[in-house]
C-alpha cells in the first residue's frame, strides 16, 4: 500500500531523479500511519463473506441507507448495500457509500487529540498531539473563562445533521447555557421548509415511485442523491413517467429528463405563477379538493391574472407555448403529478416565496396526500430524551441573532445574520466557537469573513473525523470515531413509509477516536457537575430508553440494520384532519404572512440583471461528494480530483479562453483559480464550479491546492423571511490566471 | 589477450569509453529506480500506451541484430566473398544487439523470471509474443554457434548455423512484426504489413550499421582503409540505396491506405503521425535524416565516398531509432475507449518517455557500443580475412 | 451440474453516472488507488447536440468476457483464460506483465496491477458468484443498469431481457463476441 501514495506523486509525471527522492521522502511518514492502519501491513485479498457481518447505516451523506460490513479479522473488507434497506434505499450503496471504507483506513483522518502549538497563528496548521486528559482540559477552561468573562452566550456551538449524536452536542450547548447553537438548515433548505410549511404546515415528501409527471427546478436528483427519490426516478417507470428538468446546466438529471430547458437563473417563480395562471384560467385545478382542503384560491386567482405565459417567457426565457403545454399536461395527470420542491440550499433571496408558489401550484392540482402526490411525512415513534438543563443564576442573553429573520429557528439559527452580528459584538461578543463536524469555513458563503469571525474568536474547538478547513483554524481538535467505529443513537427517519435506523460499530475505534457522546461528557463533567449529571448514562442505556415502548424495534436493528412496521405507504392520512396551519387547512392564501407583514401570495420580483462582463455563479453537487467533507477520501478522489470552472463556448471565446487553462474567478468578496472546462452544458449568462474543493487544510493531502473553493467567492445574501444564503446571487469576473 | 590490452590508452579510446560509461551509469540509476520504486511509478506507459520507449528499443536492437546478421550471412552463408570481411563483426554485434534488445525488454516486463519459467512449462502457440521469444531463443543460440565457429574457423559448422541464423531471423523478425500485426484491435498495426515491412526495414538497419562498424573500426584504430574495405564499402552504399528506396516505398504505401478514404482509427493514426504529435519525429528523422538525406547521398556517385557511405549509415541509424518509436507509439495513439481519456485532444492519447525510461534506453545503447567496443580489443575480429 | 454462461445484460438509459460501480468493483476487489486502475467504468459519451439542444448518455462497461478472446489468444503464458462459466481469468502467477492482452484488448478493460504483480480485470466477482451473491457492481447499482445471470438458462433475467429486447454489443466488428450486452 505504500506504493499507492507514491503513485499519487509521480503518476503520469515527467519527473527528475531529484523530484524522485524528494517524493519517497514526503511520503514516508505516511506509510507509517499506513502500516498502522492494517496491522498486518496490508488489507487481503477478496476473501468473499467477511468473518462477520454487521449491519448499521451509511454515514458518508444525510440519507442514511443501511449497509452490510463484511468484517474479517478486525478489517472491514467492504461495505455492502443492506437488502432488508428497500423501502428507505432501495437496497443500494451509491459511490460514496462504497467508499467508506476509506473513512476508516485513510492515512489523512484524525487520530489523535491535537492541540495548537503554542505561539503559532491559527491556521499554519502546527498541532501537537495531545492527551485526551489535557485536550478536555482545555476545552473546559477555555469555555469556564469565556462565561466568566463576557456570558454563557458567548460561547456557540455549530454542527450538523447526519451524525444521529448530534442532539448530544446541542444538549450541551443548552446544558452549558448558551443560546447560540447554529445548526446545517439556513446553509441548507430551510426556505424549502418555511415556504411549504407556510402552505402545508409541514414539508411533505413527493412520492416519485408513483407520480407519472414531475416538473424539477434545479433538483439535480441524478447527482444530489437523495433516497428513494434518486433511483426512483429512473428505476422501473416502465417509461411512462415524464420528467420536466428546469436547470440553467445541463446536469445529469438534464440527460435523464423528457424536457430540459436552461431556464434563466433566478426566474422559476415566473414559470410556476404562469403554470398556475394557465391552470386557473382554463380552469384545470381540482375545485373539489380546494373547496374542501384549502383555504385562499379565491384571492389566487386575480393575483396570478398578470402572470402570462407570455409575461414568463420573457423572464425566465422558455417559450410561453412550452409553458402553457406543460401546464396543461401537469394539470392532467394530477394527482400523480408533482411539482417536485427539492431540498438544496436556496437560490436567490426570494427563495422562501418561491417555495410557495411551488407549494400552490401542488395544492390547486389537488396531490396531496394521495399516491403519486405529496405525502405528509410519517414517523415511527421513538421515546425522547429528557433532560433538564441547570438553571443558571446569571444573566444569560438571548439568542445573538433574534429579530434577524422573520422566521428564526431557535435551535438552527440563521447563519450570515449570525455571522454579521458576532462581527459586530451586537449586541454581544461572540468567543468561543465549538464545532461538532460542521465545516462552515467551506459551507458559508463569504469565507474572508468567516475567517473573520473566527480570528476574533478566543477559543475554537473542533470535534470531527477529519482536518476539515474549520478544524485546520480550531485550538483544539478532538478525533471523533467514525460512523463506521461507532455506537449512535436511533434515530426516526421520516418519510412516506417510515423506517427506524441506527448505527453500531464494524471494528472499534481506531487510534485514540472516541464516540461523541464520550468527548461530551467528558466536556461536560469538567465543565460542572450539575452538567455531568444530565450527561449520566451510558450509550446503551440511551438506547434501550429510545425503544422503552417497543425493544422489538433494537432487536430489528442489531439483527437486521433497519425497523419498520410497514413496506407499503398509508395515503390519505391526513385527509380530514387538521394540518399544522392556522386555518388548518392548506393555505393557498397565507393570513400569516399577512400579519408579519410579508407578502401572503408569492410576488415574482425579477433577480439582478447579470451586470456586462460579469457571469452569474451557480453552485451544485455531482454524485461522487457530500458538500466539502468526502472530496479528500481517496476512492472519490480518483473520480474527481479537482474541479473546474463551467463556461459556455461562445463565452470563451469572446473572452479567449481556452479550454483546460488556469483562470482567475473574481467576486466581490473573493478571488479563486481554477482550470477552466469549456461546454455547451451551461448558459453563456452564467458559470458553475462543484462545491468541495479549493480548501485550506493541508492536512487533505489529496485535494489541498486543487481546484476552487465556492465559498471564497459567494456573497452572503440571503433570504429575509427564513434566512437561507441564497447561491446564486454571486456575479464573477473571469480572468486568464 | 592480456587484461592491458582492454585499458584504453589513448585520448580518444578515453573519452569514447568515459562516454559509453556515463551513458551506462544513467542507465544503471534509471534500472535503480525501477528496482526500487516499481515500472508503474517511474515510466510513463499507462493503461491506454503500456508499450513505451522501452519496447520501441527493443524493436529497434532486434531490427538491427537481424539486419546485421542478414547482411553478414551474405557472405559466409550465400557465398558472396566481398562480404564475407564483415563476418565476424556483423555476426558479433548481432548478438549483442539482441543481447541488449533483450535487456531492454526485460526492463518493461513486469517479470522477467516469470516468462522463462511459464514461456517453457505454460507455453501458448497462439502467441505472436511466444513464438518470437522461442525463435529469437533460437536465433541467439544460432548466432552465437556462428560467431563461435568463425572465430574457430570451423567452416562447416559455420556455414550451417550460418544458414540456420539467417532463417532463424527471418522467422523471428517477421514474428515481431506480427506481434503489432496480429492485433486486430490496432487497425494502425493490424494485417499482413507489419512482418513483411519488418525484415525490410531490418535490411537497411543491418546495412547501416555494417558500414558504420568497418568505418569506425579503421578510424579508431587509425590505419588507413584498405582497398577491399573501400570497395565494400562502395557496394553497402549501392545496396544501402536499394534498401533505402524500398523503404520509402513501404512508407509511401503505408501512409496511402491510411489516409484514403479516412478508415476509421487509422487515419487518426496516420494523421498523428505526419501532422499530428509524431510528424516531427516523422518528417525530421523518420523521412529526413533516416531516408531521404542518406538516400541522396548513397544514390549520387560523386557523394558515394567512404564518408558519404557513412554519413549516410549513420543518419539512417538514427532515423530507424525513431521509426520503430513512432511505429510503437503510433499504434496506441487511438484511445479504445475515446471518451474515456482525460486529457486526451482528437481522441488521441499521448505518451513521452520519462526519464528514466530515456535513461534505460541510453544506458542500454552505450552499453552495446560498450561491449562491442571491449569485443574489438579482446577478438581478432579481422580473422581470415586480414589484408 | 451443467455449464453456465454467465453475461450481464446493461440498460444505459437508467445510467447516471454516479460511479458507485467503480468505486464498489475498487473496494470489493481491493483495486489499487489511482485513476487509471479500474476494473469497470462508466463513459460519459460525447454531448450531442448544441447548447440548448442537448442529449448525453452514460455507458457502464466492464471485460466484456468475449467468446472470442483476443486477451487469451495473445497471452504467451496462458495467464490468461477462459473458464467453463465463460469467465476470462487471470492466473496472476502466470503473468510476466508483458501487457500485451493490454494492446489485444479492443475495449480497455485491463491494466497492470503492480499490487498483485499481474495484469487485472473484471472478473464478474467470480469469489462472490460461488457463494451465491450478485457481482459487487450489480449488487450495489442504484438504478439497476446492470443484471447479471446464466445465458444457459433459458429462464433466468438475462435470458428473459434478452429475448424480449433488441440490444446490442460493443465493437461487434471486432468480432470478439462480447458477453455484455446493451439493450437499445
Amino acid at each position: 500500500m505504500a506504493r499507492l501514495l507514491e503513485k499519487k506523486v509521480s503518476r503520469r509525471h515527467f519527473m527528475g531523479l531529484s523530484s524522485c527522492a524528494l517524493a519517497t521522502i514526503a511520503i514516508g511518514s505516511q506509510v507509517k500511519v499506513l502500516k498502522a492502519l492494517a496491522k498486518d501491513g496490508r488489507i487481503d485479498a477478496p476473501t468473499g463473506l467477511g468473518s462477520k457481518d454487521v449491519y448499521s447505516s451509511c454515514g458518508m451523506c444525510v440519507n442514511k441507507c443501511g449497509f452490510i460490513a463484511r468484517v474479517k479479522d478486525g478489517v472491514i473488507q467492504k461495505l455492502d448495500p443492506n437488502p432488508e434497506f428497500f423501502i428507505r434505499s432501495r437496497a443500494m450503496l451509491c459511490a460514496r457509500g462504497n467508499a467508506g471504507v476509506k473513512v476508516v483506513y485513510d492515512p489523512d483522518r484524525l487520530k489523535y487529540p491535537l492541540v495548537r502549538v503554542e505561539g503559532s497563528k491559527r491556521g499554519e496548521g502546527k498541532f501537537r498531539r495531545a492527551t485526551w486528559e489535557e485536550a478536555l482540559d482545555l476545552v473546559a477552561k477555555n469555555m469556564n473563562e469565556i462565561k466568566d468573562k463576557y456570558s454563557r452566550a458567548s460561547v456557540m456551538f455549530a454542527s450538523t445533521e447526519g451524525t444521529f449524536s448530534e442532539h448530544f452536542f446541542t444538549q450541551l450547548a443548552e446544558c452549558y447555557g448558551s443560546p447560540n447553537t447554529l445548526r446545517h438548515p439556513t446553509l441548507c433548505l430551510s426556505s424549502n421548509i418555511q415556504g411549504f410549511g407556510a402552505t402545508f404546515g409541514t414539508n411533505p415528501t413527493p412520492d416519485v415511485l408513483n407520480a407519472d409527471f414531475i416538473i424539477m427546478s434545479g433538483a439535480n436528483r441524478s447527482e444530489a442523491l437523495m433516497t428513494p427519490d434518486s433511483i426512483d426516478l429512473l428505476r422501473g417507470d416502465g417509461g411512462k413517467r415524464k420528467l420536466i428538468y428546469l436547470d440553467p446546466r445541463f446536469t445529469k438529471t438534464s440527460a435523464k429528463a423528457d424536457e430540459w430547458y436552461p431556464i434563466k437563473p433566478g426566474t422559476d417563480m415566473a414559470f410556476i405563477l404562469a403554470m398556475i395562471h394557465v391552470i386557473v384560467t382554463e380552469n384545470l385545478q381540482d375545485q373539489a379538493f380546494i373547496d374542501e382542503f384549502t383555504v385562499g384560491f379565491e384571492q389566487l386567482v386575480p393575483h396570478v391574472a398578470p402572470y402570462t405565459p407570455e409575461w414568463a417567457a420573457t423572464e425566465c426565457e422558455i417559450p410561453a407555448a412550452d409553458i402553457r403545454r406543460i401546464a396543461k399536461e401537469f394539470a392532467a395527470a394530477a394527482p400523480r403529478a408533482v411539482y417536485y420542491q427539492g431540498r438544496r440550499s436556496s437560490f436567490m433571496a426570494n427563495d422562501t416565496q418561491m417555495r410557495r408558489a411551488m407549494a400552490i401550484l401542488n395544492a390547486i392540482v389537488g396531490n396531496w396526500d394521495t399516491k403519486g402526490g405529496l405525502i405528509p411525512n410519517a414517523n415511527i415513534e421513538l421515546t425522547k430524551h429528557d433532560y433538564l438543563a441547570p438553571w443558571y443564576d446569571e444573566d444569560i442573553p438571548g439568542r445573538l441573532d433574534e429579530g434577524s429573520v422573520t422566521y428564526l429557528s431557535e435551535k438552527d439559527g440563521a447563519w450570515p445574520a449570525f455571522r454579521d452580528r458576532a462581527l459586530a459584538a451586537d449586541p454581544y461578543p461572540i468567543k468561543g466557537m465549538m464545532v461538532y463536524k460542521q465545516n462552515p469555513l467551506a459551507s458559508v458563503p463569504n469565507r474572508a469573513k468567516t475567517l473573520k469571525l473566527m480570528e476574533q474568536m478566543d477559543f475554537i474547538c473542533t470535534i470531527d473525523i477529519t482536518m476539515s478547513d474549520t478544524a485546520w483554524y480550531s485550538d483544539v481538535v478532538l478525533p471523533e470515531a467514525t460512523y463506521l467505529e461507532r455506537q449512535d443513537p436511533l434515530e426516526a427517519l421520516g418519510g412516506i413509509v417510515p423506517v427506524v435506523a441506527f448505527r453500531q460499530p464494524c471494528i472499534p475505534p481506531m487510534f485514540e477516536s472516541k464516540e461523541s457522546l464520550w468527548i461530551i461528557q467528558e466536556i461536560a463533567k469538567r465543565l460542572s457537575e450539575e452538567i455531568a449529571a444530565e450527561f449520566d448514562f451510558t450509550m446503551e442505556e440511551h438506547l434501550h430508553h429510545q425503544v422503552k415502548h417497543n425493544p422489538q424495534i433494537l432487536e430489528d436493528l442489531r439483527t437486521k440494520g433497519i425497523y419498520y412496521e410497514s413496506t407499503e405507504p398509508n395515503y390519505g392520512r391526513t385527509r380530514g384532519t387538521a394540518l399544522k396551519t392556522k386555518s388548518g387547512k392548506i393555505e393557498i392564501f397565507s393570513q400569516k404572512y399577512a400579519d408579519n407583514g410579508l407578502d401572503p401570495l408569492p410576488v415574482y420580483t425579477r433577480p439582478t440583471a447579470v451586470p456586462s462582463n460579469r457571469y452569474r455563479l451557480l453552485v451544485g453537487r455531482h454524485a461522487y461528494f457530500t458538500h466539502g467533507t468526502t472530496a479528500n477520501n481517496p476512492y472519490l478522489h480518483d473520480i474527481m480530483p479537482e474541479n473546474t470552472l463551467w463556461l459556455n463556448p461562445v463565452e470563451a471565446q469572446k473572452l479567449g479562453l481556452k479550454n483546460g487553462q488556469m483562470v482567475k474567478v473574481r467576486s466581490a468578496v473573493g478571488e479563486e483559480k481554477l482550470k477552466l472546462e469549456v461546454t455547451q452544458k451551461i448558459r453563456p449568462d452564467s458559470v458553475y464550479m462543484a462545491h468541495g474543493f479549493g480548501v485550506l487544510s493541508k492536512a487533505q493531502t489529496n485535494i489541498y491546492g486543487k481546484g476552487g473553493s465556492d465559498a471564497a467567492l459567494i456573497e452572503e445574501k440571503y433570504c429575509p423571511i427564513s434566512g437561507n444564503v441564497a447561491m446564486h446571487e454571486t456575479f464573477v469576473e473571469i480572468l486568464p490566471a | 589477450m592480456s587484461f592491458a590490452t582492454v585499458i584504453p590508452k589513448r585520448p580518444g579510446e578515453m573519452l569514447w569509453f568515459g562516454l559509453l560509461c556515463l551513458g551506462m551509469m544513467a542507465g544503471a540509476v534509471g534500472v535503480v529506480q525501477v528496482l526500487i520504486h516499481g515500472h508503474d511509478h517511474v515510466y510513463n506507459v499507462s493503461r491506454e500506451i503500456p508499450w513505451g520507449i522501452l519496447i520501441s528499443t527493443y524493436v529497434f536492437f532486434v531490427v538491427s541484430s537481424t539486419g546485421l546478421c542478414l547482411v553478414s550471412s551474405l557472405g559466409d552463408v550465400w557465398g558472396f566473398e566481398k562480404f564475407a570481411i564483415i563476418g565476424r563483426r556483423g555476426h558479433l554485434l548481432a548478438l549483442l544487439t539482441l543481447v541488449t534488445g533483450f535487456g531492454t525488454m526485460a526492463m518493461e516486463l513486469n517479470h522477467p523470471i516469470r516468462m522463462g519459467l511459464y514461456a517453457i512449462i505454460s507455453p501458448n502457440f497462439t502467441s505472436a509474443i511466444w513464438w518470437m521469444g522461442a525463435l529469437y531463443g533460437f536465433y541467439m543460440v544460432c548466432l552465437i554457434v556462428e560467431f563461435t565457429s568463425l572465430m574457430r574457423g570451423w567452416t562447416r559448422l559455420a556455414f550451417w548455423s550460418g544458414l540456420a541464423g539467417f532463417f532463424a531471423a527471418i522467422t523471428a523478425h517477421s514474428n515481431l512484426g506480427a506481434v503489432f500485426g496480429l492485433l486486430e484491435a490496432r487497425h494502425f498495426w493490424y494485417g499482413s504489413y507489419m512482418p513483411i515491412y519488418f525484415i525490410v526495414s531490418a535490411l537497411a538497419s543491418g546495412a547501416a550499421l555494417t558500414v558504420l562498424i568497418v568505418y569506425f573500426n579503421h578510424k579508431a584504430r587509425g590505419i588507413e582503409m584498405p582497398p577491399v574495405y573501400q570497395e565494400f564499402m562502395y557496394t553497402m552504399g549501392k545496396l544501402q540505396a536499394l534498401f533505402l528506396g524500398i523503404l520509402l516505398f513501404f512508407v509511401v504505401w503505408k501512409i496511402i491506405p491510411g489516409l484514403y478514404g479516412q478508415p476509421p482509427e487509422k487515419y487518426e493514426t496516420t494523421m498523428a503521425w505526419i501532422t499530428g504529435p509524431l510528424a516531427f519525429n516523422f518528417w525530421f528523422f523518420e523521412l529526413g535524416l533516416g531516408i531521404l538525406i542518406p538516400l541522396i547521398i548513397v544514390a549520387n556517385r560523386r557523394t558515394r565516398t567512404v564518408f558519404g557511405v557513412m554519413i549516410a549509415g549513420l543518419l539512417s541509424t538514427i532515423g530507424i531509432f525513431f521509426m520503430r518509436y513512432d511505429l510503437v507509439i503510433a499504434g496506441q495513439m487511438v484511445s479504445m475507449r475515446p471518451e474515456a481519456v482525460e486529457g486526451a485532444s482528437h481522441g488521441l492519447i499521448h505518451y513521452f518517455p520519462s526519464f528514466t525510461e530515456i535513461g534505460i534506453v541510453i544506458g542500454a545503447l552505450c552499453l552495446c557500443l560498450f561491449l562491442y567496443s571491449l569485443a574489438e580489443r579482446v577478438f581478432d575480429l579481422e580473422g581470415g580475412h586480414r589484408h | 451440474m451443467s455449464n453456465k454462461r454467465y453475461a450481464m445484460v446493461l440498460d444505459t438509459r437508467k445510467c447516471i453516472d454516479c460511479k458507485a460501480c467503480t468505486v464498489a468493483c475498487k473496494a470489493e476487489n481491493h483495486v489499487p488507488l489511482g485513476r487509471e486502475n479500474y476494473r469497470n467504468w462508466v463513459m460519459e459519451e460525447a454531448l450531442r447536440g448544441r447548447y440548448p439542444n442537448l442529449g448525453q448518455e452514460f455507458t457502464p462497461g466492464q471485460c466484456m468476457h468475449c467468446a472470442n478472446t483476443p486477451c487469451k489468444r495473445v497471452c504467451p503464458t496462458k495467464a490468461t483464460g477462459v473458464n467453463a462459466d465463460g469467465i476470462v481469468t487471470v492466473e496472476n502467477k502466470k503473468c510476466i506483465g508483458c501487457k500485451y492482452c493490454m494492446t489485444a484488448c479492443p475495449y480497455n478493460a485491463r491494466y497492470y496491477n503492480e499490487e498483485i504483480g499481474a495484469v487485472d480485470k473484471c472478473t464478474f466477482c467470480e469469489h462472490r458468484i460461488l457463494t451465491g451473491r450478485e457481482p459487487a457492481c450489480v449488487e450495489t447499482c442504484p438504478t439497476r443498469v446492470r443484471v447479471f445471470g446464466d445465458l444457459n438458462d433459458p429462464n433466468s433475467e438475462v435470458s428473459l431481457l434478452l429475448a424480449k429486447h433488441p440490444h446490442r454489443v460493443m465493437k461487434p466488428e471486432m468480432g470478439t463476441k462480447p458477453y455484455l450486452f446493451y439493450l437499445i
